[in-house]
């Protein structure tokens, strides 16, 4: 594998780091945001790898890519670092945390499941679970509704009735309201928005 | 092999859509889980939930460990896994080689905020399902005592998370452990 050519150690190097740089973020914070917060303070702050205006012109890539947060900062903090392989590095250093801690809980969970004090345990969870969404919901509808307008409402009505009363894939509804978004930015633009 | 990429194209499919923040995968995996594939029932996917919330980690990928898991072991574990990251990093890869920087920041913002409100109502969806699911547990009649005890626990725990900004995790161990006291005590 060494083939004494300089830049081939330095290069495996920072994969190395990547992946644990991304490994031990993942560990620690839980959040999205808490991820990226922590990620900018380590790559930006302490190791350099990217500067401030880098980070938040890639702010925006993060935020309107699909799935979570920290694998798409991952994905675009390793490709930015050490390019392709840069981005295997990081993304697989921050799901392997998550996944091996879920593998463990899965089998602990499939094992113990049938005890009558467990599903009375996870039946109480399940009520928290409901609150929990309930006050989710509550912050994303004031985070969606702040100075917007009517059309937040109007999006969130639509949307809701297609997922209740339509049996159809959410793939169309993501689309639908993208393309409103679209429209709405165009309007505005064009000084005839609301 | 075959359920295996079954459910590796069923995690593409859901990485693909889940736009609006990490809550926002909840209703997505429910909608292609649960009522699409039918691979689990809305207790078993509440479950799923109440363990996303104790176990560090994005709820997206904690799921799609959890789902393959009970469909097909390790191996649809690592599949659902995969699965759900392949659009993400696509959609990030190409963003970032096409655009190095976005130039129409409001045009992005528009529709983000049109998908947040999706996501609002998606969450909403699935809640009033799981709510039902929690009153009438394994599709058992409803029942007022057991009803308004649901109720006072959610309101409880929803009071302890919004207004005294406690962790999800204290609750839902909380919750957790109020119920087999009660449990435990009515039988």
């Amino acid at each position: 594998m060494v083939d004494g050519s300089p830049a081939e150690p330095s290069r495996l190097s920072k994969l190395w780091a990547l992946f644990f740089a991304t490994f031990s973020i993942s560990m620690t914070a839980n959040s999205g945001y808490a991820i990226l917060a922590v990620m900018q303070d380590d790559f930006v702050s302490k190791r350099r790898w990217i500067t401030e205006d880098e980070m938040a012109d890639y702010l925006a890539i993060i935020q309107s890519s699909p799935g979570p947060m920290a694998v798409t900062s991952s994905m675009i903090v390793g490709y930015h670092v050490a390019g392709l392989a840069g981005s295997l590095a990081a993304v697989t250093g921050v799901i392997l945390p998550p996944f091996l801690v879920m593998v463990a809980v899965t089998v602990f969970y499939q094992a113990i499941v049938g005890n009558p004090y467990v599903s009375l345990f996870l039946r109480g969870m399940q009520m928290g679970v409901v609150a929990m969404l309930f006050d989710v919901i509550i912050g994303l509808f004031r985070n969606a509704t702040e100075n917007s307008g009517l059309y937040p409402f109007i999006v969130m009505a639509l949307a809701f009735l297609y997922v209740r009363f339509t049996g159809c894939s959410i793939v169309w509804l993501v689309l639908a309201c993208a393309c409103a978004g679209v429209v709405k930015a165009l309007l505005i633009g064009r000084g005839e928005g609301r | 092999m075959a359920v295996v990429l079954q459910v590796f194209l069923a995690f593409v499919r859901i990485g693909g859509i889940v736009f609006g923040g990490a809550y926002a995968a909840i209703p997505i995996v429910e909608h292609e889980v649960v009522v699409a594939q039918g691979w689990m029932t809305y207790a078993e996917f509440m479950d799923l939930l109440a363990l996303d919330e104790i176990t560090p980690g994005p709820i997206l990928i904690n799921s799609a460990t959890f789902v393959g898991m009970k469909v097909a072991g390790i191996p649809g574990a690592i599949a659902a896994t995969l699965g759900c990251i392949t659009v993400p990093c696509l959609a990030a890869l190409c963003l970032l080689i096409l655009f190095r920087k976005y130039k129409d920041a409001p045009l992005v913002q528009s529709i983000m905020l049109s998908l947040k409100c999706m996501a609002v109502a998606l969450i909403a969806s699935t809640m009033i399902k799981l709510g039902v699911a929690a009153l009438m547990p394994d599709g058992t009649a409803f029942d007022l005592a057991y009803g308004v005890y649901v109720l006072a626990v959610v309101a409880a725990a929803f009071y302890l998370m919004h207004v005294k900004k406690l962790g999800p995790l204290p609750v839902m161990l909380g919750c957790g452990a109020l119920n087999v006291l009660v449990g435990g005590f009515l039988s």
